[in-house]
Order: C-alpha cells, then sequence, then structure tokens
C-alpha cells in the first residue's frame, strides 16, 4: 500500500473548530498547501517516527489523583507505566502490522509527569479502555483533605 | 452556469447545503489524525478516535463525501476536578470529500481501542483499467 496522506496532530487539529468556521473560504487552501508540505517532506525525510506527543488529563477527587492519556489503538501488553523518583513515566509502542511494500512501524509514545510526594507509589493502579489509557494514584493518609476540630476554651 | 455545476459536482455542495443542520447538534469539533492508504482495489483509512466507543461512531456516505463522527464516551464524574487538560471534550469529526470514486456500498469499517480501520473500495470506473487497441 503506498501512504497517501498523513496528517500530524497540531494546534490547528487539537483545537475545537465550530462547524460554521471549518468550512471558511480558505480552509480548502488550507489542507491543500498543508498536504504539499506533507508530501514534499516526507519524500525527502523518509518515514520518520518522532515520538510522538500524548496528551495527558489531569484530575483529582479527595482521594485519588488521575491521569488519562490518549493512546489509541496500542496493545496492553505494550504500555509501560513505572513510577520512577517521583516520577510517573508513560510508554508505549504501536506496531503497525507489516503491509506489501512497507516494514512493520513502531511509534513510540512517552510522557514523563513529575508527581509531587503525596502520591502512594505501590498501590498506582491504570486501565486502559478505547484507547485511553487511566492512571489512579492514590493520595497519602495525610495528604487527603481532612477536618480537625478544634476545641475553643 | 448549470453546464459547469453538472461538470464539477463540488460546485454544487455549497456550504448551505452541507453546514446547516449538522453543525448546530454537535457543537464544535475537533479533526481528528488520519493516514490514507490505497491499493489499485481501495482506500484504506485509519482514523485515531481515542475515547470513542462504538455507540457513540457514526459513519455516513452520502452525496460524494464520507462522514465520520465519534462521539467521546467517557463523563467526567462529579467529585473529579480537572487540574489540568490537553485534551477536549468536542466530538471528533473528519469529512472526506471523494467525488464518487469510492463503491458505497462496499464500505467496511471497524473499531477498536480508539483507533477506526474503514475500508474503501473503489468504484469500478475509478480502477486503473487497461484498453484494448483494436
Amino acid at each position: 500500500m503506498r501512504l497517501v496522506r498523513y496528517s500530524y496532530p497540531s494546534y490547528r487539529s487539537l483545537a475545537p473548530v465550530s462547524g460554521r468556521f471549518s468550512s471558511s473560504p480558505w480552509s480548502g487552501l488550507e489542507t491543500e498547501i498543508d498536504r504539499l508540505f506533507a508530501t514534499a517532506l516526507s519524500d525527502l525525510a523518509g518515514v520518520a517516527a518522532p515520538a510522538a506527543r500524548v496528551p495527558v488529563d489531569l484530575y483529582e477527587d479527595k482521594d485519588n489523583t488521575y491521569v488519562r492519556a490518549e493512546l489509541p489503538g496500542v496493545n496492553r501488553d505494550d504500555i509501560s507505566v513505572e513510577v520512577v523518583d517521583g516520577y510517573l513515566n508513560i510508554a508505549a509502542a504501536r506496531k503497525t502490522p507489516a503491509a506489501e511494500g512497507q516494514a512493520e512501524q513502531t511509534f513510540t509514545f512517552n510522557r514523563s509527569l513529575q508527581l509531587n510526594e503525596e502520591v502512594q507509589a505501590d498501590k498506582v493502579a491504570a486501565a486502559y479502555e478505547n484507547g485511553v489509557l487511566t492512571v489512579t494514584l492514590p493520595k497519602r493518609e495525610e495528604a487527603k483533605p481532612k477536618k480537625i476540630t478544634v476545641a475553643v476554651k | 452556469m448549470s453546464l459547469l455545476q453538472n461538470l464539477i459536482p463540488a460546485l454544487n455542495r455549497t456550504t448551505a447545503n452541507t453546514e446547516s443542520a449538522p453543525a448546530n447538534e454537535l457543537g464544535a469539533t475537533v479533526k481528528p489524525v488520519f493516514e490514507i492508504k490505497q491499493t489499485a482495489e481501495a482506500f484504506g483509512v485509519t482514523v485515531y478516535l481515542p475515547g470513542v466507543a462504538k455507540d457513540g461512531l457514526e459513519i455516513t456516505a452520502e452525496d460524494g463525501q464520507i462522514r465520520i463522527v465519534g462521539r467521546r464516551a467517557w463523563q467526567r464524574p462529579t467529585g473529579w476536578t480537572a487540574l489540568y487538560r490537553e485534551s477536549t471534550d468536542a466530538a471528533y469529526e473528519l469529512v472526506l470529500t471523494h467525488d464518487n470514486a469510492i463503491d458505497a456500498d462496499k464500505i467496511a469499517a471497524e473499531l477498536r481501542d480508539g483507533v477506526l480501520r474503514v475500508s474503501l473500495a473503489k468504484h469500478e470506473a475509478a480502477k486503473p483499467r487497461k484498453i484494448a487497441v483494436s
């Protein structure tokens, strides 16, 4: 198979565009120019596979901190989540199966987040669903918000 | 004028016809990352839609366009506060214009782990053909 078009994520693709504006008179021209650059540069540089960016979201509630990372199309065995030295490292490899004319390609993703000391590193859990990895990081007991009643004498 | 519109179907698809109804219900949309490869028989489209499950996915083929809409399945539980967001909650929308190069009856699609693979068989008229010279 010949690769006809690949569109890298950019600010433009990740930012939401409302329906009315996405069909501005310039949008067709911009897509054509993007495509022109993409094919021209990909022919020069070959098919390079730089470590791609993983968008992450951080949430918390009173017991846990949650990290959600968008990793579509990766097998569970190829995802590695590690807590090392106060950092949470998420690494994943997506292998595209070998097709005619192309060897098997591997795209690697990498993201490293710094954790504060409130995390119980041994109770970290992770789940992968629909292409999104959710890592649950329980907070230490001392770090949970607690109500302290003070008796006033 | 009408002859030109008959020759070039894209001129009939002005923004008024294509964007009026669908744009309102989806609100803001994001264009997903995608790849297109082709063989002599078909186009293969791989669209990366993290967070979209089968019920949130909708593929329509009409009037020379393939439209893929993916709505994310995950709702943030109440009690979770967002500290830092890099992704959006907007739906994914991808429109591919093919001008009848694709046989719309033979579209096959598979969604797994947030990756949608669509195989679009080329219309008989669009396949490369040898023409015998008498």
